[in-house]
């Protein structure tokens, strides 16, 4: 599949970008919003794997202007994000208005854990 | 000096915040490297343990050093300071492809500092600045810095991080352990490092303030010249 992983700290977007390589992914990495609806341009992702908490924007801010381009409002959207469970306040319309497949608290989230998450979505 | 009970509290839950994301760097390099039986990994892995554990050991510093009546200062070289600082966050730069840089306008005479903190304050300042680098095809630069002003030594880390203003830091400083990016603008996480910096340079009444240096925004602290406070 065709990932786009967005995600702000360095570190772990090499990690879950090598690791997603190595479960046979083609993965696009962007640490910002902007940088991001430019490479969705680029790659046309299957898959969008999101953190809420960017730089600049958050990532509903991102979602609101991604969702508005006709092409881009059926791809789905992971969340994988350093936000708790218990502070995310994402109900379960704003999870279908924005295509929200999955939400993925990162700490209780490992890689296998991760690679099955898009694996279940084809 | 230093801060009340509910800055205490709120500086504890940033703080918090802030370590779930090395300690998620290091679980999940730690997966992978298992993965691939990638031993190379291990030195990444033990450098991001150990800033974890000096910004624990710093908001300790801090605490501890709020609970005495009154701190012991000492004439402190900013520029030795400045290059040892440089020297420790050096392997964690090269991790997020920064070149890191010092820059002295002079020679400066020593500044009256407690040593132990002022370092504290400045690696753990640096770790949130090189943590929040945009990643981008281009290597960034970041700076430490001094240079003199009409109030004393001027002596910060500075960067090429866009929409860091004085307003920005103001909300920023009212919003820490409450808000989830209190400086977006600086770090996608909590920013609990510069928090820190601050309340260990709060308790020297040397507050971070914004500053400019080189045409790049930053982040410092005025510090007194050992001569100037002997005069005052």
């Amino acid at each position: 599949m065709k990932i786009l992983l967005i995600e702000p700290d360095k570190k772990l977007g090499d990690i879950y970008k090598r690791a997603l390589v190595q479960a046979g992914h083609t993965v696009k990495w962007a640490a910002h919003a902007q940088d991001a609806v430019h490479s969705a341009d680029d790659s046309k992702p299957d898959v969008i794997v999101l953190e809420l908490q960017l730089a600049s924007h958050n990532g509903i801010e991102f979602l609101y202007e991604f969702r508005s381009y006709a092409e881009w409002q059926t791809i789905p959207v992971i969340l994988l994000t350093m936000v708790s469970p218990q502070s995310l306040n994402i109900t379960r319309e704003m999870m279908q208005a924005f295509g929200i497949v999955e939400c993925l608290y990162k700490p209780a989230t490992n890689l296998k854990q991760l690679v099955n998450a898009i694996e279940d979505l084809s | 000096m230093g801060f009340g009970n509910d800055a205490r509290e709120r500086l504890l839950k940033a703080l918090a915040e802030q370590l779930k994301l090395p300690l998620l760097q290091i679980a999940r390099e730690a997966e992978l490297a298992h993965s691939n039986k990638d031993a190379t990994a291990l030195s990444s892995i033990s450098y991001t343990a150990d800033m974890a554990l000096r910004l624990v050991d710093s908001y300790l510093l801090s605490v501890q050093l709020q609970a005495l009546p009154m701190l012991e200062l000492e004439p402190v070289s900013v520029s030795a300071m400045l290059q040892d600082t440089a020297h420790q966050l050096n392997a964690l730069a090269k991790q997020y492809d920064c070149d890191l840089e010092v820059h002295l306008g002079g020679k400066y005479e020593p500044v009256m500092a407690h040593r132990q903190s002022l370092e504290a304050a400045f690696a753990t300042l640096g770790y949130a600045f090189i943590e929040a680098t945009p990643t981008a095809e281009q290597k960034h630069t970041i700076i430490l810095g001094a240079h003199r002003s009409n109030k004393g030594l001027v002596t910060g880390i500075f960067g090429t991080q866009d929409g860091l203003n004085a307003d920005m830091l103001r909300r920023g400083m009212a919003l820490f352990g409450t808000a989830k990016q209190a400086v977006p603008s600086l770090a996608p996480s909590s920013g609990a490092g510069i928090f820190v910096a601050d309340s260990l340079l709060k308790n020297m009444e040397a507050p971070l303030h914004l500053s400019r240096h080189n045409k790049l925004s930053g982040l410092a602290a005025t510090l007194l010249p050992s001569q100037q406070l002997q005069l005052v």
